[in-house]
C-alpha cells in the first residue's frame, strides 16, 4: 500500500509536469531574442515591445476584454436571477429546464457556432462583436446558473427568518443578510462567466468578421501564418490573466465538493 | 418551498424569463434552424428560394471519403477518451485518496487551473515542443546524440497528444469528485472483510467511481469528434477530420447544407454510441 | 411583559390539520412549553404566533391585539431558531446589534445594550468571534442575547437546546431558566424532549394531531395524566385494564383486573360494571420477594433485570402482561431473572385514563 501510495503521488506530479511544461516552454521561449527560437537562449523582452506596436493584437485584446466585462455583467445577471427562481420556487417544467442547460455545454462548441452563424444570417443580426456576445452570455448562462445555484443551494434559510423576527423589514433582510451571505456565489459565477469568454474561441472564430476579431481569433490566423515569439508573448499574457481569473474564482467559489 | 400559484408564477417568468429566452435566440433556434438548413438544396448565401432535399445526407452515403472522415474522428475521439482515462484516473485517485489536506487543495487547483485557461494557446504551446530543434527534439538528443532530426508536429500523435492535454483535466475533475465521495469507511470494511488491494481496487473502488469515469468520458468524447482547431494546428493537412471538414464547408466553400448536414450526423454517431453504451452503464450503476 | 392568547386556531396543509381548533392563554412572564411528537402541530403554533405561517382560521392575539395582519418585523417578537440561524457573516456583537440597528436606534445605545446583552448571557470577550468560531453552548448563547436584546413581547424558542449534546443542555437548561427570570418575559418554546420540557417549564402543552391532549403545571400533567397517549407520552407508564366491581363508600373503586389480581382506586364517577384503564408509572411500583399478593399487589415473574446506575428496571410477567418497574439502588441488591415476587403500589398511584 505504501508503494503504492508513492507511486500513485509520482503519477499525479507527472501529469501535472504535462499539463504545465508545455506552457513554461512557450512563455520562456517569448523572452527568446531569436525570431526563430533558436538556442541558446537569450534573454530579450523584444516580443513583448513588439507587442505594443501591434495595433490589429491591441485591438483585438480590447474586444476580448469589453466582451468579456458586457458578457459577465448580462450573463451574472440573468444567471442569477434563474438560479434564484429555481431554488426559491417549485414549478412545473422546472425540471426540463434544468435539463436544456446542459446542450450549451455539451454540444460541440463547433455545431454551436455553425449553427448560430446560420441563424443569425437569416434573422439578419451581422457577424460581428455584438453577435459574438450573444454567444458568449448563452455559454456563459449555464456555468452561472449552476455555480449560483450551487451557493444557493446551502444557503441556510432560517437566517432570513432570524432576521425578520429580530424587525428587519424585507428590504433589509436582503440587503444586510442575503446579499452578502450570495455575493460569493454570485462574484465565483461572475468570474467564471469572465473566463468563459475571455477564452472563447471557436464561437467568435465564426461570427467574428474580417478585420473585428477578438484575442484568441487573431492569435488563430497568425499562427496559420506561422510561429513568431510574438504569438508566444501574446499567448503567455492571455494565460496568465485566464489563471489570474480562476485562482481569484477558487478563492470565491471552492471547488471538487470539499467543505 | 413554496409550490407555484398565481402570484408566484409572475415572479418566476420575470426570473427565469430572460436568461432562456436568451438561450432560445442563441441556442435552440440556431440548433433548429441548422437542422432545417441541412435538408435545403441551395444554400441561404445563395439569393435564389431553396427547396427541401435529402441529397446533403445522401451524399454522405455516397462518397466514402467522408465516411472515412466520420471514422477517424471516432476513432481519435476514443483514443483521446481512453488515454485520458488511463492517465487522469490514477491521478485522481492520488489526489482523493492518497494527498491530504492543504497540499490536496493547492494541488486540486493545479489540476483544474488550465481547464479553463484558453484551449488555442495551450494548444500552440504543444507545437514549441513539438517541432523539430524542440523540447522533445532537444530532449531525445541529449541521450542519442546521433538520432536524427525528430519532427513530431504534423503527425496524428502531435493531435492526440495536444486533445489529451485540453481535456485530460476533465477527467480528473469527475474521476476525483465521485472518488472523494467514496467514505473511507467503506475502503476499511473491505479490507477488514480481507480484500487486498488488487481486489479492492477492482471490486469496490472502481466500481464506485464509475459514474465519474463514464461522466469524464462523456464530456470528453463529444467535443473530442468535433474538434478542428487542435487537428489544424497540430496535426496540419494529415489529421484531417470531421469537424475540419464542417469547418471547410462554412468557412471556405460556403456550402452551408452540406455543412449543416454533416454536423447532425456528427452529433447522431456520438448521440447513438452514448445510447448504446447508457443501458450497459446505468447496470452497473444501480444503487449509486 | 405580555400575554399572548389563541383562539380557534385551524391551520391545514392538503387537507391534513396541523393545528385543529386549539384555544390556549399564554400568561405574563411565564415559561410555556409545547411538548409533542413530530407533526403534532407544537412547531406550527409557534410559526403562527411568530408570524411565518398564516392561519386559515383564529387568531393571535398579542396583549389582546389581533396581530393577523401584522408582518412578522413588525410583531416584536424575539425567536430563537433549532440551529440558533446565527448570520454567519456578522461577528458576536454585530449578531446581537442586528435587531438594534434595523430599529435605527442610536449607536451609543446599541453599543451599551450589546454589552449587556452579551454579558447577561455571560459572552463578555468574545463580541469580534464569528458564530463558526464558537462551540454550540456559546452559538446558543448569542442567538438568545440577540432574541432579548431588542427587549421583545414574546421570546419563542424552536428547539432551543436540540442541537447540544446531553451534559451541555442540562447546563443550558439551568441557564436559560435564570436569564428567563431575571428578564421575566413570556417564554414559548418547542420540545420534543419530555425531560426537558418538565425542567424548564411553569406549564406544559401536550400536543397530538394538531389538538392540546393535557394543558397544566408539569407535575400535575405527568401525576395526573388525563389519556393513554398523555401517559405514555410524557414519562414511562403501565396500563392495567379492568372492570369496576363495587364502589367502597370511602369513595374508592374496586377493580378487578383483566391480568389478575385486585386493585383499589380512586375513579371520576365511576359505577359497577364499567371497564376503566388505569395508567401506573414505573416508579410507583414496589417489588418485593416476601409479601403476600391481595389488594394493590398482584404476583408475578422477574423476566430480566438491566442495571442503569442510579437505578434498575425490572420487567415482570403478571398474567398475560409485561409490567416496567423502576427500583432505586438501595442497599438491597437485585433479584435474579427468573424470580418470582410481588408487586404492589398505592391506590393513589394509579390514574384512570382515556384510551
Amino acid at each position: 500500500m505504501k508503494l503504492g501510495s508513492t507511486l500513485l503521488t509520482a503519477h499525479l506530479w507527472l501529469v501535472l509536469a504535462f499539463l504545465y511544461v508545455p506552457i513554461v516552454v512557450m512563455a520562456v521561449l517569448g523572452f527568446n531574442a531569436s525570431p526563430l527560437y533558436a538556442l541558446p537562449f537569450e534573454f530579450d523582452p523584444v516580443w513583448y515591445r513588439a507587442l505594443t506596436s501591434n495595433t490589429k493584437l491591441i485591438d483585438a485584446g480590447i474586444h476580448s476584454v469589453g466582451i468579456a466585462i458586457v458578457n459577465t455583467i448580462i450573463a451574472t445577471t440573468l444567471g442569477t436571477m434563474a438560479a434564484l427562481a429555481f431554488a426559491r420556487y417549485s414549478f412545473r417544467g422546472k425540471t426540463i429546464m434544468q435539463l436544456l442547460l446542459f446542450p450549451p455545454i455539451a454540444i460541440p462548441w463547433l455545431v454551436i457556432g455553425t449553427a448560430m452563424l446560420v441563424f443569425f444570417f437569416w434573422i439578419d443580426i451581422k457577424r460581428g462583436l455584438f453577435a459574438i456576445l450573444l454567444g458568449h452570455v448563452a455559454l456563459s448562462l449555464p456555468y452561472v446558473i449552476v455555480v449560483v445555484g450551487a451557493r444557493l443551494a446551502t444557503f441556510p434559510h432560517a437566517v432570513e427568518e432570524a432576521a425578520a423576527t429580530l424587525g428587519a423589514t424585507p428590504w433589509q433582510t436582503f440587503r444586510r443578510v442575503t446579499a452578502p451571505l450570495l455575493a460569493p456565489g454570485v462574484i465565483g459565477g461572475g468570474l467564471f462567466a469572465f473566463a468563459v469568454s475571455f477564452d472563447q474561441f471557436v464561437i467568435s472564430y465564426f461570427l467574428a468578421p474580417a478585420g473585428v476579431t477578438t484575442l484568441p481569433v487573431e492569435i488563430y490566423g497568425a499562427i496559420r501564418k506561422g510561429f513568431t515569439p510574438e504569438i508566444n508573448a501574446i499567448s503567455t499574457i492571455i494565460i496568465v490573466v485566464s489563471m489570474g481569473v480562476l485562482l481569484l474564482t477558487a478563492r470565491f467559489y471552492r471547488f471538487g465538493g470539499e467543505r | 418551498m413554496a409550490v407555484a400559484d398565481q402570484r408566484n408564477r409572475g415572479t418566476i417568468l420575470a426570473l427565469t424569463g430572460p436568461a432562456y429566452l436568451w438561450l432560445t435566440v442563441t441556442i435552440f433556434l440556431p440548433l433548429s434552424a441548422m437542422l432545417y438548413c441541412s435538408f435545403l438544396d441551395k444554400s441561404p448565401l445563395v439569393p435564389q428560394p431553396a427547396s427541401l432535399t435529402l441529397k446533403h445526407y445522401a451524399a454522405f452515403i455516397e462518397r466514402p471519403v467522408y465516411q472515412q472522415l466520420m471514422l477517424w474522428s471516432l476513432e481519435l475521439g476514443a483514443v483521446v477518451t481512453i488515454c485520458c482515462l488511463i492517465i487522469g484516473y490514477p491521478a485522481a485517485l492520488a489526489l482523493a485518496k492518497v494527498i491530504k489536506g492543504r497540499w490536496r487543495e493547492a494541488m486540486f487547483l493545479m489540476v483544474v487551473l488550465p481547464f479553463w485557461s484558453n484551449a488555442l494557446v495551450r494548444t500552440f504551446s504543444w507545437t514549441m515542443v513539438l517541432r523539430p530543434g524542440g523540447l522533445a527534439d532537444q530532449a531525445i538528443h541529449v541521450v542519442a546524440p546521433d538520432a536524427p532530426a525528430l519532427n513530431l508536429l504534423y503527425s496524428y500523435p502531435a493531435v492526440v497528444v495536444g486533445l489529451v492535454h485540453s481535456y485530460l483535466p476533465y477527467m480528473i475533475l469527475t474521476c476525483y469528485i465521485s472518488l472523494q465521495a467514496i467514505d473511507d469507511s467503506v475502503i476499511e470494511a473491505a479490507r477488514s472483510l480481507g480484500a487486498r488491494s488488487g481486489a479492492l481496487f477492482r471490486r469496490v473502488v472502481f466500481p464506485m467511481s464509475l459514474p465519474g469515469v463514464l461522466a469524464g468520458s462523456a464530456l470528453i468524447f463529444v467535443p473530442a469528434v468535433g474538434s478542428f482547431m487542435e487537428p489544424r494546428i497540430l496535426g496540419g493537412a494529415k489529421g484531417a477530420t470531421l469537424g475540419m471538414a464542417v469547418e471547410e464547408q462554412f468557412t471556405v466553400t460556403a456550402n452551408w447544407p452540406f455543412g449543416a448536414a454533416l454536423s447532425f450526423l456528427m452529433l447522431g454517431a456520438v448521440l447513438l454510441i452514448c445510447l448504446a453504451l447508457y443501458p450497459a452503464a446505468r447496470k452497473r450503476m444501480e444503487g449509486l | 411583559m405580555s400575554t399572548v392568547t389563541v383562539t380557534d386556531a385551524v391551520k391545514k396543509y392538503d387537507a391534513v390539520a396541523a393545528l385543529d381548533s386549539v384555544t390556549m392563554t399564554f400568561r405574563e412572564g411565564e415559561l410555556f412549553g409545547l411538548l409533542g411528537p413530530s407533526g403534532s402541530g407544537k412547531t406550527t403554533l409557534l410559526r403562527a404566533i411568530a408570524g411565518f405561517v398564516s392561519l386559515d382560521r383564529g387568531q393571535v392575539l398579542i396583549d389582546g391585539q389581533n396581530v393577523g395582519g401584522v408582518p412578522v418585523h413588525a410583531r416584536n417578537i424575539g425567536m430563537m431558531f433549532q440551529n440558533y440561524a446565527l448570520f454567519p457573516h456578522m461577528s458576536v456583537a454585530e449578531n446581537v446589534a442586528f435587531g438594534l440597528e434595523v430599529r435605527g436606534r442610536p449607536r451609543e445605545e446599541v453599543a451599551r445594550r450589546v454589552n449587556e446583552a452579551l454579558a447577561m448571557v455571560r459572552l463578555g470577550g468574545l463580541e469580534q468571534r464569528k458564530p463558526k468560531q464558537l462551540s454550540g453552548g456559546q452559538q446558543q448563547r448569542v442567538a438568545l442575547a440577540r432574541a432579548l436584546v431588542t427587549r421583545p413581547k414574546v421570546l419563542l424558542l424552536d428547539e432551543p437546546l436540540g442541537a447540544l449534546d446531553k451534559h451541555l443542555r442540562q447546563e443550558m437548561q439551568v441557564e436559560l431558566r435564570r436569564i428567563q427570570r431575571q428578564v421575566g418575559i413570556t417564554t414559548i418554546f418547542v420540545t420534543h424532549d419530555q425531560e426537558e420540557a418538565l425542567t424548564l417549564s411553569d406549564r406544559i402543552a401536550i400536543f397530538n394531531f394538531g389538538r392540546i391532549i393535557q394543558e397544566g403545571a408539569p407535575m400535575e400533567v405527568y401525576e395526573r395524566p388525563v389519556t393513554k397517549f398523555a401517559a405514555g407520552f410524557l414519562g414511562e407508564a403501565n396500563f392495567l385494564q379492568g372492570r369496576v366491581t363495587a364502589i367502597e363508600p370511602n369513595g374508592l373503586a374496586r377493580v378487578a383486573l383483566d391480568l389478575g389480581g385486585e386493585a383499589l382506586c380512586r375513579l371520576i364517577g365511576g359505577q359497577a360494571g364499567q371497564t376503566v384503564l388505569l395508567a401506573l408509572r414505573p416508579e410507583k411500583i414496589k417489588l418485593s420477594t416476601d409479601s403476600q399478593a391481595g389488594t394493590n399487589a398482584v404476583r408475578g415473574k422477574v423476566l430480566d433485570v438491566v442495571f442503569s446506575g442510579n437505578s434498575t428496571t425490572y420487567r415482570v410477567r403478571v398474567g398475560n402482561q409485561v409490567i416496567t418497574l423502576f427500583r432505586q439502588n438501595l442497599a438491597q441488591g437485585t433479584v435474579a431473572p427468573g424470580s418470582e415476587v410481588v408487586l404492589s403500589w398505592s391506590p393513589d398511584h394509579l390514574v384512570q385514563v382515556t384510551p
